[in-house]
């Protein structure tokens, strides 16, 4: 007894099929209370603006709100990210650089000190994003670099001002990963928004309990501005750091939806293993596969010989088994990447549409070996890989069979493993001799992952990229807002970085999302708002 | 006399503890890469570094930094958190309780088994009890905790539908579940220090069974009990109240992993995540406490020596 792929993807199918049908036919009225238990991850501490950690950002997705947001529900398909509303009803756009929002009426903060349950207004959400470029230490502030003057024109419109047009400010308000809208008081009375006590929102739930290293419990907030929604009462989200432990406690029923990454999914390698044991003991179990989109990748020095030559770029890429690698790492459910994951389907091209550059994601060693003899390394060179663990036996394993690739074609090259901190500090910010390998932060729209990893100067251009040709149509893409033109120039920005193989991308693992069967109305997607997935979800138990 | 060695010892110690404040200020910071690099992570400008390490302090000279830390130590004040702000003694307040019961368990569940078996081993060498008991020995030093551990939580699971038992229970809440939660993990971190000790028990016990006044004891009619366990167990033990004091250094280590796999937020956990973070306050807080904790067991099995041998006068 055993779940196929075709059987999954079949569950996966009818699991977002339902969301086609029409509420009658569905013939289910959500019901309101019970307690939802999650894996969580134990934050740094609660101030969004001052780290990068999805820790943070998926315990605010509970309490807070943001201007706008990605749809959620299942009839979203994963890896797409439609905008709505959150705290802006509505929005108009007068010109290419001035946003205009109206905000919902009547939103309250959560009923805590020192802003006990008073009506939000334009002032916090200008507060709000004003924190979010000005205070020192927020490295996500780029994403609103753009952004000039944010005004309150009355008490519920805010008027945004960019220096230039930047195409993807809605989908920055938007990102799960940064702006949630935080209140002046709250600053003010704890000096930052670091500690528990400082997390008051105007979301679904409010932050009941934190016990460090152990536990987050969320409540429903009772003056939710969504009428009705939360369904679900009480959210209970567990610290549960040990892969055999959390595997466990999924197995005999302990949480809701999966445990591994953001997605809600069990690690491939351990599906296998465990997928029979959960057919008998969580028949109920509700199961979608899709690619995940923490996309690796070979960075190389390109300022500097040999990796300046475009041949020996190629070459790597043709060296490289990426299906080898998903057969032998990824249990033989990977998705080759280009520049831009193939995980945000609407934007990532598939490699056999990346045109002449398409070749050199094939596995041809023989032809890898010539194009490093026409660039005058016939006897292959001597390199380093600079790499870290992350703690994953993935990355570990794929990190060897790259070192294997590459040597079979005669680039002999060294693993030199770091500890994190070491890493991060180091290579990852480009500091390094000759190659780093090492994953990317999983975002959500393209432009993180081009214009900070192909445009000159960003920190993430681990490969010292400084090419006119790509800089310039990265500019151009974020000054158009016609998105079908916009997916043109992303599209052909693919099709030229896959002729320079500035970074070889390695494929990323499809995610097997599971939940409970009970959870209804709830469907998987990336990105870390987890809370804004179970907002319209509901427990039929 | 006791009294005043306990005294000298506690001024010998002082100067210990400054080389290990030393020690733990110095070398977190000779680590590659700063808290505010790990703080920035991927979008870390120059000026951004510079300003964030400016706020901290941490531009200031090394030494100027260390000193200050140090009054605050001296003021009994570990600082805070770089990341979260908070105060490192209330973080330890709450943690260091939890490894201290784990390791208190694992300690008694070590002495439990290594003794009996050890004398038992000892008194009956080379008998099927002797190799089965240094078998067991020899397994338990072999077998990684974190492997029985995993074992233990994964096959219930998968077999019977059994919930781990994972997670933290507050005294508070329930006295009992609080103290059956360190019974497993209790074990599993006690057996390999209970093979150690056993080993060791053992051992000496054999030489000092060899000794002429056991064998007067024999030949005096004593029962065996007695030989043992009051003329030669109190003689053997030494070296392995010894072997305990460096066990619980171990033990303290060895929670790092436990505590992770049984969801305990004790100490182990929190300093595994403060060197990943650079979170110097932390590392030197914690460490100082443990080094501290080490001292002053040592001067405790000091003076466990007088008490067990008489012979022995400070």
């Amino acid at each position: 007894m055993s779940w196929t792929r075709r059987e999954l993807l079949a569950l996966g199918g009818a699991a977002l099929g339902g969301a086609a049908l029409p509420t009658a036919a569905r013939a289910q009225t959500p019901k309101r209370g019970g307690t939802a238990s999650v894996r969580i991850y134990d934050p740094p501490h609660f101030d969004h603006m001052l780290i990068i950690s999805f820790k943070t950002n998926i315990a605010l997705s509970f309490t807070h709100s943001r201007l706008v947001k990605h749809k959620t529900g299942p009839g979203v398909a994963p890896g797409t990210f439609p905008l709505e509303g959150d705290l802006a009803e509505s929005w108009t756009q007068p010109n290419d650089t001035t946003y205009v929002f109206k905000l919902r009426r009547g939103v309250k903060w959560h009923h805590k000190p020192p802003v006990n349950g008073r009506e939000l207004t334009a002032e916090d959400v200008k507060y709000t994003l004003e924190r979010f470029v000005t205070v020192k230490g927020n490295s996500n502030a780029y994403m609103l670099r753009p952004m000039e003057r944010v005004e309150a024109v009355d008490r519920y419109t805010v008027k945004v001002t960019l220096k230039e047009p930047f195409a993807w400010f809605l989908d920055m308000l938007a990102s799960p990963m940064a702006i949630a809208v935080v209140a002046k008081e709250c600053v003010d009375k704890f000096g930052d928004l670091k500690k528990a006590e400082a997390v008051i929102g105007t979301g679904p739930w409010m932050l009941d309990s934190y016990k460090p290293n152990q536990s987050l419990t969320f409540v429903r907030n009772p003056n939710y501005f969504l009428p009705g929604l939360p369904h679900i009462d009480r959210v209970e989200g567990s610290v549960d750091e040990d892969t055999s432990s959390r595997l466990a406690s999924f197995t005999t029923g302990k949480y809701d939806i999966g445990v591994e990454t953001v997605a809600g999914n069990i690690n491939k390698v351990d599906w296998v293993q465990i997928k029979d044991a959960l057919k008998q003991k969580r028949p109920g179990l509700k199961v979608v596969e899709f690619p995940g989109n923490v996309m690796s990748h070979v960075s190389m020095r390109t300022d500097q010989k040999p990796f300046s030559d475009v041949r020996v770029r190629q070459a790597m890429s043709l060296a490289v088994d990426r299906q080898g690698l998903i057969d032998a790492v990824l249990e033989g459910a990977g998705v080759f990447n280009a520049a831009v994951p193939a995980a945000l389907k609407e934007w990532a091209l598939p490699v056999a549409q990346l045109g002449e550059g398409a070749r050199y994601f094939k596995h041809d060693p023989a032809e890898a070996r010539r194009l490093l003899a026409a660039a005058g390394y016939a006897n292959g060179f001597t390199a380093s890989i600079c790499f870290t663990t992350y703690g994953s036996t993935v990355l570990i394993d794929s990190a060897q069979l790259i070192l294997k690739s590459f040597k079979d074609v005669g680039i002999s090259a060294t693993l030199e493993q770091k500890e994190y901190g070491a890493y991060i500090a180091t290579c990852f910010n480009g500091n390094f001799p000759s190659m780093t390998y090492g994953p990317q932060t999983p975002f959500l729209e393209p432009d993180n992952f081009l214009f900070a990893q192909y445009y000159p100067e960003e920190p993430k251009n681990q490969s010292h990229i400084h090419d006119p040709v790509v800089a310039d149509m990265l500019v151009r893409q974020r000054r158009t807002f016609d998105v079908a033109k916009r997916r043109d120039i992303i599209h052909e920005i693919q099709r030229y970085l896959a002729k320079q193989q500035y970074y070889v991308q390695v494929p990323s693992a499809i995610y097997t999302s599971v939940w409970d069967g009970a959870l209804k109305n709830y469907a998987p997607n990336l990105g870390y708002d987890i809370g804004g997935r179970l907002t319209a979800a509901w427990l039929d138990r | 006399m006791l009294k005043r060695y306990l005294v000298k010892r506690l001024f010998v110690a002082l100067p210990s503890l400054l080389i290990a404040s030393l020690i733990v200020f110095t070398l977190p910071r000779l680590i590659p890469g700063d808290v505010v690099q790990l703080m920035l992570e991927e979008k870390a400008y120059a000026k951004d570094l510079d300003e964030m390490r400016a706020k901290l302090g941490l531009d200031r000279p090394i030494y100027v930094q260390y000193f200050d830390w140090l009054g605050h130590i001296v003021r009994g004040d570990l600082g805070e958190s770089l990341w979260t702000r908070r105060p490192v003694t209330e973080e330890l307040q709450r943690r260091l309780p939890v490894t201290m019961e784990l390791g208190f368990v694992a300690i008694c569940i070590a002495i439990c088994i290594a003794l009996p078996v050890g004398i038992i081993s000892a008194t009956r060498q080379d008998t099927l009890r002797d190799y089965t008991a240094r078998s067991a020995a020899i397994l338990g030093l072999s077998v990684p905790g974190f492997w029985v551990a995993t074992l233990v939580i994964v096959l219930p699971a998968i077999w019977w539908g059994w919930r781990p038992v994972t997670g933290y229970t507050e005294f508070s809440a329930d006295r009992i579940g609080h103290l059956v939660q360190f019974v497993l993990p209790g074990v599993i971190l006690g057996i390999a220090s209970a093979a150690a000790l056993m080993r060791l028990t053992r051992g000496m016990l054999l030489e000092v069974l060899r000794q002429d006044y056991v064998r007067t004891a024999w030949a005096k009619g004593l029962r065996e009990r007695v030989v043992v366990l009051k003329h030669s167990l109190r003689n053997a033990v030494i070296p392995v109240i010894t072997v305990l004091g460096i066990q619980i250094a171990q033990i303290v280590s060895g929670a790092v992993i436990i505590e992770t796999i049984f969801g305990l937020p004790g100490m182990g956990r929190f300093l595994f995540e403060a060197i990943n973070q650079r979170d110097y306050p932390v590392i030197q807080g914690v460490n100082l406490v443990v080094v501290s904790g080490i001292v002053f067991v040592n001067l405790v099995i000091d003076a466990l020596y007088a008490t067990i041998d008489p012979r022995i006068r400070y």
